[in-house]
């Protein structure tokens, strides 16, 4: 990203001058305070927004300039997990994440195989077939990370993953991310978990009022919520 | 695209027009009716097109000769016509056989036919005169018409075809524009469906978007539900349309009186109203899930 900005309609100017340069591969937290710009950075990874001003690559492509019917394309190269979960109510923990395949056309042979794996990756073999509603939030936020990393996307983008989440349960959550990214895959966190970022220790960067202040490896959380 | 992908868009119209029934019901009904009258419209159409060529085939060129020609130059000019390329048949019709033929045509008893003899016969010697192609028919008409030192005139069917296009045009136009108002509304009501149905599957719009479906991938189901309103709406129409074509055509067809008139076949008709009502309905139903998914389907 280079020099980004973001002005929302109604004049909100969520996000002033970022510069930030990504490598395949890392692990970043962005930090701090609330109505920062944090979910407005993360909406423009994944292209749900579009800067005002500035550049902003994913994977080389320019998300700005890029066509309409490329986006999706620009879109199955990144993962995206919510606080919120965002599972489809009706839907058990497989059909959840099979939809996401189907949804990108694969082949129903490998829909079943991939599933499988990723389901097991995160644990949930034993619940797939499930309702959400039958689910904790712990492994309702499981299956949406599973949705998330099911088409081999090159990097995954969570905005306050163990939001609604008890400490133990953000834990197995954070385990979970740390061996995806093990896997080779980039993941990029905003997060209020002071303890996380400050005992899982990794690039930590701070911005407020829409402005990096800090960009460092193995930071810390540095703010007293 | 796929099949796989192809039967799940089906399903998925199918879901979405379960759960709106009513909605999906009261969009059927308008189609159905819209198509009715369309259908009504669509057999005006396809009739005087059939007439039309009906009596294409049957148009002859009457060329009137001059009076006092000579029973040789009569002849030689019917053969000069017969060697034109455009010409099929050129038949010489000798004034006594005119007359002949109007007594026939009329019936017998007619006074004012009989009181005619042949010495006062005031019909001219004509030569009746069939184009190769119809629609030359003007095209050689006005060629015969330039040896005006034999030929008194030249006329052709032009009269009666226009006359009955006219009139017909002036009645399908009337339930051409009913049709077209019909079937603006019944889009309007298909594309108040297919709305519910966006705003019932916002989240699962909402995901396929975020984990990378394709723009086509997501809008295809809504048009797969606008043109199945759209088919089974046009289910009954067809069967009432085709029924009382049917019955419309032995009345017709019954009264010798109307011996001239000729409507087309059931059989051709019931093929052609029965692809054209549900084309259109197609149409009307996707022209419905367009307006949706342009309104309120946001990729
Ligand atoms: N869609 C929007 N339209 C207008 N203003 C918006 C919109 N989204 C966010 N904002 C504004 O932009 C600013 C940054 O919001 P953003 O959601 O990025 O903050 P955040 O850092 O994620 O906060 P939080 O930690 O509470 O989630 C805020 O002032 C917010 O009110
Ligand atoms: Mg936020």
């Amino acid at each position: 990203m280079h020099d980004v900005w973001k002005v929302y309609p109604n004049g909100v100017e969520a996000l002033r001058g970022i510069d930030l340069k990504i490598e395949q591969g890392e692990f970043v937290y962005i930090v701090g305070p609330s109505g920062s710009g944090k979910s407005t950075l993360i909406k423009l990874m994944y292209r749900e927004e579009v800067p005002t001003h500035g550049v902003v690559l994913i994977n080389g492509v320019n998300v700005k300039r890029v066509r309409d019917w490329k986006i999706p394309h620009v879109r199955r190269k990144i993962g995206v997990v919510f606080q919120d979960y965002k599972l489809l109510p009706n839907l058990t923990a497989y059909e959840n994440v099979a939809f996401a395949m189907e949804a990108v056309e694969a082949p129903r042979r490998k829909i079943k195989q991939r599933v499988e794996e990723v389901l097991e990756l995160v644990g949930l073999t034993d619940r797939m077939h499930a309702l959400p509603s039958q689910l904790s939030g712990g492994e309702q936020q499981r299956v949406s990370i599973a949705r998330a990393i099911v088409n081999n996307p090159t990097f995954v983008i969570a905005d306050e993953p163990t939001g609604n989440l008890d400490p133990e349960n953000s834990w197995d959550i954070m385990y979970l991310l740390e061996e995806i990214n093990n896997r080779g895959t980039t993941v990029v966190m905003a997060t209020h978990n002071k303890e996380i970022v400050n005992t899982m220790r990794q690039r930590v960067i701070a911005i407020e009022q829409g402005v990096i202040v800090r960009d460092e490896l193995g930071g810390e959380y540095g703010y007293e919520d | 695209m796929k099949i796989d992908t192809l039967i799940r868009h089906i399903r998925e119209a199918y879901r979405g027009i379960r759960k709106n029934s009513w909605m999906s019901f009261a969009a059927i009904g308008a189609v159905a009716v819209t198509l009715f009258i369309f259908g009504i419209f669509l057999i005006f159409t396809f009739n005087i097109n059939f007439l039309t060529k009906e009596l294409d085939k049957q148009v002859a060129i009457r060329v009137t000769l001059k009076d006092g020609l000579s029973a040789d130059e009569e002849e030689k000019l019917t053969e000069t016509i017969q060697k034109d390329p455009l010409v099929k048949t050129a038949e010489f019709v000798p004034k006594e056989k005119g007359l002949k033929d109007l007594k026939e045509q009329w019936g017998n008893n007619n006074k004012f036919l009989d009181a005619l003899q042949d010495e006062d016969n005031p019909l001219p010697d004509m030569i009746l005169v069939q184009p190769k192609d119809p629609n030359k028919t003007k095209e050689l008409a006005d060629e015969l018409a330039k040896n005006t030192t034999q030929i008194e005139h030249v006329d052709y069917g032009e009269g009666v075809t226009d006359r009955l296009l006219r009139l017909s045009s002036v009645m399908r136009n009337i339930v051409l524009f009913f049709s077209l108002g019909l079937a603006l509304l019944a889009s309007f009501l298909i594309s108040n469906t297919i709305k519910l149905t966006i705003i019932a599957r916002r989240r699962e719009i909402e995901i396929m978007r975020l984990v990378g479906a394709s723009n086509w991938f997501i809008r295809w189901p809504f048009f797969f539900e606008g043109a199945f309103i759209g088919i089974i709406g046009s289910i009954v129409p067809i069967i009432l349309l085709i029924t009382f074509y049917f019955l419309f055509y032995d009345i017709v067809n019954d009264g010798e009186a109307y011996g001239l008139f000729k409507i087309m076949p059931v059989d051709q008709l019931s093929i052609r109203i029965a692809i054209s009502t549900m084309l259109i309905g197609i149409a009307i139903g996707s022209l419905g899930s367009m307006i949706s998914v342009r309104r309120f389907l946001k990729i």
